[in-house]
Order: C-alpha cells, then sequence, then structure tokens
C-alpha cells in the first residue's frame, strides 16, 4: 500500500529520459535475438505492415484489372495468383498476427502487470517461425505462384500446374505453429503471470479478448496443420485423401479447412473487438458498460466459433439436416456480437469523448462491423445464402468484418498504443484525414460490392457481363481512395518516428497498467510493484495541461477501490 | 407483414419477370419471390438496426464530445442488467424468426417436385454440356417452361457450381458425386441467346472459370419438344460435304477455350498448321520426345493423322504436345464420330475459317 503513495509519475519520467526497452541495448543482435515481448511485439509488427503492403498492392492490382470486362492489365492467370496470393498473405501473414502477435505481444504483459510473457524463448522462436513461413509463401512466388484461392480447396490445388503450391503449403503450415506458440503463450501468461490484485474480473477487456483468442489459436490451428499436411501428401505422393479420382472426397477437404478457418476469422476480429473495448472506454473516458457482458461474450464467441463452420457449405452438398443444423447454431453468434455493439455504443452515453485518432479509428469500426455483421444474417439463412454463396455478397461480407472491422480495429490500437510503443507523439490531425480517407474508400470499395454480389456476380471472375462494368469501377476508385488513406496513416507514421514530439506516459487519459509506466516503457516494464486498480474508473485521471498529459491520481483511486467496492 | 407475403407471392406465381431492384436481379423462376422476400425483410431489419446503433453513436458523440481539460463526468451507469437482457433476447428471437424462415424456404428449394424433367449436366474445365433423355446436347441450357426441371451435375474434373441468378438457384458440382438443383420457369425466353437467363459457375475452377457462363433459354413445352427432336438429330441432317463447315464451327467454340486457329498462344497447341505438322515429318514433338512421324502412318500406334485426332479428342492425356500440361477433357460421349469428322475436317480446311472460327466462303450452292 506504501507505494501508492509515492510520487511515481516523476519517478517514471525521470526513468524514461535515461533507460527504456528501446535504448537498453544497442545493435541488430539486441534485436534480433531479444527476449523482450515489447521488441518481439515491434518487430512482428513491422514485419505485418510490410506484408501489409504487399497483399495490398496485389489487392490494387487486381482491383485496377478490374476496370474492365475482360483483359484491363494482366492475363486470367495472373489475375488468379494476384486475388490468391492478396487472400493468403492479408489472411495467414497480416491479419492472423497482427493483434495477437504484434499488438498483443507488446501490450498483453503490461497490461497485466508482468515483466513479460511467461515464455520469453518460445516467443521469440514464434516470431521466427513466422519469418520461415514468410519466407517460405515468398519462395512460392519464385517457385512458379499459386493460383489455388487462398482456400486451396482440392481437387483444384492437387492437380493445378502452378509450381508454388506445395511452398506456400509449407510456409502456411509453419505460420501456424508460430500462431499456436503465441496462443500457448497468452493462456500461461494469463494464468500464470498476473501479479496480486489483478483478479480475471479486473483484467482489461482486450486481455479477455487476447484470452479467448488463444484459446482458438491453440485449438482450431493443428486441424490446418494436419489439412495441409494431408495436402501434400495428395500432392506429393498421389494418395488419394481428397481427390475423387483417386478415391478422396473433396467435401472432405471442405470440413477439414473450415473447422480451423471459422474459428481462425475469430482469431482475427475477438482481438479487434477487444482493441475497441479499450479504445472507447478510454476515449470516452467512461466506465465501459456492461464489462462481465463484454467479457463472457468474447468467451462465447470462441466457443461458438468452433460449430458453425458448415455455413461456409451450404452449397456444397451437405446433407440439407446439416445445413439447418449449422444455419442455426451460426445465428447464435449474432447475440455476442450485438452484446457487444450495444455496449460499446452505450459506453458513449454520458462519456467525455475526446475524438483523437484512435477514437476516430474505433468509431469506424462501430459503424463498419454493425454492416458486416447485419449481413452475415443474410448468409447464414439459408435460403438467402443459396443465392449470394460465392458472390461479391460474401466478398463484401467479409471485407468488412475482416478488414473494416479486424484491420481497421488494428490500425486503431497501433495508433492507441503507437505513443507507449514509440514514445513519440504524431500529428493528430493528419492521423484523423487518414482515417476519413480510409473510411470513405472502404465504403465505396466493398458497399458496392454487396450489389454486385446481390444483383448476382460471382467471386473470383477475371472477366465479367459488360452490365457489371459500373460496380466494378466505382468499387476500383473506392480502392485507390483507400490507398490514399493509408498511405497518409504512413507518412504520418514515419513524421513522428522522424521528429515526433515526445510522447508522455498517459496522452490519452487512460488507468489500466501500461498507462501507469514511462513511454516508451523501461526493460522490465514496472520499477515498482504495479497498483491494480479498477482499470476503467476514469474518475482517478485529470489532464495536467503544462505536461500534456493525464494524471492518475492514486488517492482517490485507493478510494474507490477500498472506500466504494465499484463493480 | 403476411398480406405483404401473399401479395408478393402472388407476384410471383404470375408469368412475368419481377424486375431488377436496387439489390436484386430479375427473377423468373417460381421460388424467386420467396428468396426475395427473405432478402428484404432481412434488409429492412438490418436497416432498423444500423440506424439505431449508428444513430446512437452519432449522437453520443456530438453531444458528449469535449475537449480535453473538460473535467471527467462519473454520472454514467456501468451496467443495467435489463438492458443487456433486452439487447440479447430480442435479437435472439429475432433470429430464431429469421432462421424458420429461410429454413422453410430452403426445403422448398432443395425438394424437387416429383414430376420434375431432367436434364443431365456435365460441367467441366471450362464448359457446360447439357444432354436430354433423347441424347439431344446442347451448349446452353434449353429447358420447357411451367413444368419443374431438376438438373442432375456431374463434374469431370474439378469443383464447378451451377448459378441461376434470375432463378436464385446453387448448386455445387463435386467431382465423384452426383449432385441436383431444380427450378421452374414460367416465363419463356425464346431461342435467341440475348433473351436468356444467365447461368455462372460459380465455384473457383482455375483460368476459364469467369468464362464458364452460358444462358438458360425456356420454350413452352411444344416448342421445346420440336427443339429437342431437332437437337437430337442436328449432325445427321447435314451433309458429309458440308460437315465441316456447318458443323465444325458449332463443335470448335468448346475448343476455342484453349486451341485457337490463328497461332494465338492458348493453354493448348494452336491448330494452325496443324494438318502440315501431321503430314510431313518433324512436325511439334511431344513430352517424351517422340515426333508426329513417329507415332502416325502404317504400322504404327496410328495408321493415318484422322485417327491420332480421334484418338486426342477421346484420350488427350495419351501423348502431350509439349510443352503443354495434362488438362484437356476427354470428349468421349460429348463428340460423336461425325463430330470428330467435322472437327478433323475443319482442321483440313483451316484458311477457310477466320480466327473465331466462322466460315469465311459463300456456301458452295451451286455444286449442290
Amino acid at each position: 500500500m506504501t507505494t501508492i503513495d509515492t510520487p511515481r509519475q516523476d519517478v517514471l519520467d525521470s526513468a524514461a529520459e535515461t533507460d527504456n526497452y528501446l535504448t537498453y541495448t544497442r545493435g541488430f543482435l539486441s534485436w534480433i535475438l531479444t527476449l523482450d515481448h515489447k521488441r518481439i511485439g515491434v518487430m512482428y509488427m513491422g514485419s505485418v505492415l510490410l506484408s501489409f503492403l504487399v497483399g495490398g498492392t496485389f489487392a490494387l492490382l487486381l482491383r485496377t484489372e478490374l476496370l474492365t470486362p475482360g483483359r484491363t492489365i494482366c492475363s486470367a492467370e495472373t489475375y488468379n495468383q494476384f486475388f490468391t496470393l492478396h487472400g493468403a498473405i492479408m489472411v495467414f501473414l497480416v491479419i492472423i498476427p497482427s493483434i495477437p502477435a504484434a499488438l498483443g505481444n507488446f501490450v498483453l504483459p503490461i497490461m497485466l502487470g508482468a515483466k513479460d510473457v511467461a515464455f520469453p524463448r518460445l516467443n521469440l522462436f514464434s516470431y521466427f517461425l513466422w519469418l520461415g513461413g514468410a519466407a517460405f509463401t515468398l519462395y512460392s512466388l519464385a517457385a512458379g505462384g499459386f493460383d489455388t484461392g487462398w482456400t486451396f480447396y482440392t481437387p483444384y490445388s492437387t492437380t493445378t500446374t502452378t509450381g508454388g503450391v506445395i511452398p506456400v503449403l509449407i510456409g502456411v503450415f509453419i505460420l501456424g505453429f508460430s500462431s499456436i506458440f503465441t496462443g500457448l503463450n497468452f493462456i500461461v501468461t494469463v494464468h500464470k503471470l498476473r501479479p496480486p490484485g489483478m483478479t480475471w474480473f479486473k483484467m482489461p477487456l482486450f486481455l479477455w479478448a487476447l484470452y479467448a483468442t488463444a484459446i482458438i489459436q491453440v485449438l482450431a490451428t493443428p486441424v490446418l496443420a494436419i489439412t495441409l499436411c494431408l495436402l501434400i501428401v495428395e500432392r506429393v505422393l498421389n494418395i488419394g485423401i481428397f481427390n475423387p479420382s483417386m478415391g478422396g472426397d473433396p467435401v472432405l477437404y471442405q470440413h477439414f479447412f473450415w473447422f480451423y478457418s471459422h474459428p481462425a476469422v475469430y482469431i482475427m476480429i475477438v482481438p479487434a473487438m477487444g482493441i475497441i473495448s479499450e479504445i472507447i472506454a478510454v476515449h470516452s473516458h467512461r466506465q465501459i458498460f456492461g464489462y462481465r457482458y463484454i467479457a463472457y461474450s468474447s468467451i462465447a464467441i470462441a466457443m461458438f466459433s468452433f460449430i458453425v463452420w458448415g455455413h461456409h457449405m451450404f452449397t456444397s452438398g451437405q446433407s440439407g439436416l446439416m445445413n439447418t443444423i449449422f444455419s442455426l447454431i451460426s445465428f447464435s453468434v449474432a447475440i455476442p456480437s450485438a452484446v457487444k455493439t450495444f455496449n460499446w455504443t452505450m459506453t458513449l452515453y454520458k462519456g467525455t469523448i475526446s475524438l483523437t485518432a484512435p477514437m476516430m479509428y474505433a468509431l469506424s469500426f462501430l459503424f463498419l462491423f454493425t454492416i458486416g455483421g447485419l449481413t452475415g444474417i443474410h448468409l447464414a439463412t439459408l435460403n438467402t445464402d443459396v443465392h449470394l454463396h460465392d458472390t461479391y455478397f460474401v466478398v463484401a461480407h467479409f471485407h468488412y468484418v475482416m478488414m473494416g472491422s479486424a484491420l481497421i480495429g488494428m490500425i486503431g490500437g497501433l495508433h492507441h498504443w503507437w505513443p507507449k510503443m514509440t514514445g513519440r507523439m504524431y500529428n493528430e490531425k493528419m492521423a484523423c484525414t487518414a482515417c476519413i480517407i480510409i473510411f470513405v474508400g472502404f465504403n465505396i470499395t466493398f458497399f458496392t460490392q454487396f450489389m454486385l454480389g446481390s444483383q448476382g456476380m460471382p467471386r473470383r471472375y477475371y472477366d465479367y457481363l459488360p452490365e457489371f462494368q459500373v460496380y466494378h469501377v466505382i468499387s476500383t476508385i473506392g480502392s485507390y481512395i483507400m490507398a490514399a488513406g493509408f498511405f497518409t496513416s504512413a507518412i504520418c507514421f514515419i513524421q513522428s518516428l522522424m521528429s515526433g514530439p515526445k510522447a508522455p506516459s498517459n496522452p490519452w487519459g487512460g488507468v489500466s497498467l501500461e498507462w501507469q509506466c514511462a513511454s516508451p516503457p523501461p526493460h522490465d516494464n514496472f520499477k515498482t510493484p504495479p497498483h491494480v486498480g479498477n482499470c476503467y474508473d476514469f474518475s482517478v485521471v485529470h489532464w495536467d495541461e503544462a505536461t500534456k498529459n493525464y494524471i492518475i491520481d492514486h488517492k482517490a483511486e485507493l478510494a474507490h477501490v477500498t472506500g466504494e467496492g465499484r463493480r | 407483414m403476411l398480406s405483404l407475403a401473399t401479395a408478393i407471392l402472388a407476384q410471383a406465381a404470375s408469368p412475368e419477370v419481377t424486375p431488377a431492384t436496387f439489390w436484386l436481379p430479375i427473377g423468373a423462376s417460381e421460388q424467386a419471390g420467396n428468396v426475395d422476400l427473405m432478402f428484404n425483410i432481412i434488409n429492412y431489419i438490418c436497416y432498423f438496426f444500423f440506424v439505431l446503433v449508428v444513430g446512437m453513436m452519432v449522437v453520443f458523440v456530438a453531444k458528449y464530445n469535449a475537449k480535453r481539460g473538460k473535467r471527467i463526468r462519473t454520472d454514467g451507469m456501468t451496467h443495467h442488467t435489463l438492458l443487456e437482457l433486452s439487447w440479447s433476447v430480442i435479437p435472439l428471437l429475432i433470429c430464431i424468426a429469421i432462421f424458420f424462415f429461410g429454413f422453410r424456404g430452403y426445403v422448398d428449394l432443395i425438394t424437387p417436385p416429383k414430376n420434375s424433367y431432367d436434364v443431365n449436366v456435365t460441367a467441366f474445365k471450362w464448359g457446360w454440356q447439357f444432354k436430354y433423355p433423347n441424347g439431344a446436347q446442347s451448349d446452353d441450357l434449353v429447358v420447357p417452361s411451367d413444368r419443374p426441371v431438376r438438373l442432375v451435375m456431374r463434374s469431370n474434373d474439378v469443383l464447378h457450381a451451377c448459378y441461376i441468378p434470375a432463378f436464385r438457384v446453387k448448386k455445387d458440382i463435386v467431382p465423384g458425386r452426383v449432385s441436383s438443383l431444380w427450378f421452374q420457369c414460367n416465363i419463356p425466353t425464346g431461342l435467341e441467346a440475348k433473351d436468356g437467363y444467365n447461368l455462372f459457375c460459380a465455384e473457383y475452377c482455375g483460368t476459364g472459370h469467369s468464362n464458364m457462363n452460358r444462358k438458360v433459354l425456356v420454350l413452352p413445352q411444344a416448342e421445346f419438344d420440336a427443339w429437342l427432336t431437332k437437337q437430337a438429330a442436328w449432325l445427321d441432317e447435314i451433309l458429309d460435304e458440308e460437315l465441316y463447315f456447318k458443323a465444325g464451327p458449332k463443335i470448335y467454340a468448346r475448343c476455342s477455350q484453349c486451341h485457337s486457329i490463328d497461332g494465338t498462344e492458348g493453354l493448348g497447341p494452336t491448330w494452325k498448321g496443324i494438318w502440315g505438322r501431321l503430314t510431313t515429318p518433324g512436325g511439334a514433338r511431344f513430352s517424351d520426345g517422340k515426333g508426329y512421324s513417329d507415332l502416325i502412318g502404317p504400322g504404327k500406334e496410328f495408321a493415318n493423322p484422322e485417327e491420332y485426332i480421334r484418338d486426342s479428342i477421346y484420350t488427350p492425356g495419351k501423348h502431350l504436345v509439349a510443352p503443354y500440361g495434362n488438362v484437356m477433357p476427354t470428349f468421349k460421349g460429348q463428340l460423336n464420330d461425325r463430330g470428330v469428322e467435322a472437327i478433323t475436317g475443319m482442321m483440313q480446311h483451316l484458311d477457310e475459317f477466320d480466327a473465331k472460327g466462322a466460315w469465311t466462303k459463300t456456301p458452295p450452292a451451286v455444286q449442290k
């Protein structure tokens, strides 16, 4: 209790001057062999953003090809490789690792009040695995590329003549283990490394989300590994598992694949939901509404995610009874998602809202996730899905969820924790402008695709009927606008790194533990054992104009914790 | 809502195409009305919840927006059990209702009536073959109106999916399995391709995936019967000497996806100069190093070029022209001897055809 009275802000600020995790040791090797979760998180973030650039370039190329029916810039074979690479890179190299491995690695131990994750060496190993997986994926390009679609559906994937199929399968196999190890690490960290006072229901919601995600990563990803192994076995050794001409069954592959890849969707979205819970609470300076409901709904989504995979296969030849059961269960995911959405909205009510860049991203998320989530109803409903399945409606739906929600959430989180990670502020106006450009571009790109799809345009089409052209042109223009937004955002971050003003320890007014340590944090995160209070009680913070910082009044906090016993 | 439902259902039953709307394309099958109704109901539910969430968000942000440094207000609720219950239970009830009606519609969509007319469908990389009970074949799907039609579908190679947006039906075609879908269209289109309904392949199947689109042409029963009889005999009705230019181009339309006749690179070797290559020593070489002259000739595997062509159409993987891959499907059962004869004849007279396979000479009326 004595620690509470220490004037810690001063201690922290002076500590930031002399020693932080960036300056603790120097040199290339000190990064590449580091066991510090913060450095690993930063390296992950750099790698993920680089992959995002590559995946985004493929997206722009394929959107450009679709400007006109028939050939615009490339052949059908090349186009098929573009969309396959775009999908595979964005899913396996960008979105899946982006939040847990990059942001989560940096934030989770600090937020929890721990010095590091439970297994720092495993953590570094998982990053090397990621690099290995990425290397194989890159190598597959040199080996002739692959045109299977990111889903690797058989028997096309076992018979196509493109040479990069096996390298990319090996790459994704390795990436899967990177994901499993991160998940394993987080589960153990959350269970075993919580400091005294950090009970389950005192944990910030981002940690609940990461914990739920980690469960999915550990349980679902091995199935992908097995599936990819079987695919390689079939392709190399000609053992019939999925190919009917050798006695296999292609629908079996789809079951295996979606048994992983549906939960994978929640590996992407659940941590983004956690970020949004943090951003909305912190930037509204308002106790999060319905803490327990949001926490439980993360777990509920993680559980439901395992029993709805069949809704990807309503037209595949799966029996009518199976379709009916999967349709019914799929609707159950709507409930925890709705609970979260309403709770976030209610958190804004009677808040003290700062319209900062992270908040802009969080509000964009709320808008886009509402559309992405609601259009899921069209696809979970059996008879409408028959019409919409494998059309652009599905493409639009999952981009609203995977990009508009998961990726926007990640970028929002990056803005939120950027001052903590780098120790520098960015140009807020520029960041907000970038967010608006991305938001507008995104909606132009993907809302048109809902119409394309419901009008009957199938996906993965190189060529299309002339009546669809107007939608494609609008969509492509939107993608260019979006690219301009991301470009602006990149400039903003680079500018911040080069010449951004020094970040205070608590620029937004958060109460969770990461805002109680310096920016950037010291090597061991906390000089003194952190004080765990109610991480959503914003009555204890006040703005200090002189230092441009929010000060946490620990005396007031203590009074709340012991006196009123809130929550 | 019930009266709305009956109104829309009644509209769907009348023999008129439901016009395209902002969201949906034209509807031309008995089932389309039901699907559209469901789609629109879900849409309105979505509009409601979207406006609710985004509306509250905008209002709250506008109202509680505050500059940094303003005192942080602490009077907001932290939880409210009744609210939590209401926004879990109400959406749950709505979801169950939507599930139920979607399920009802789906059962109708997958249960073909007993008296349906069956058409056999073969999907392959990259085209469709529609076969009728009397042996007739067609590249476009021609069906009778005013009666249920069931497509019995097989794939020769990889996954395909048959999708007819105007009928709101779709079904994957899985190699090694037989799948089916049914529809009933009461609005005849005639035989003009431009009036037909679109039929797409909806499951990614490689290079020619986006060109696997055909038309669905709907004829009244009497016209359909006449078309069917004529279609079954179309190759037999053509005189032998006219076969290569009358039947050739029609059959070539399918070959043209991979084989050009003007030398353009395709997925398979071009036909340009093929007869010259076949009949002179040297020529193209096969993957196993053999040339044409090693295979064709008296006492060799093929007695003459015609036999080689016939074999290449029926068992395309046996000898592969380098450097092309083994991608051509067999046409056994799809192309009979007269069809092969037409194609062989076309190869011998390639100078009479333009790049798209249309015959450029005037019909030799005098000779007849």
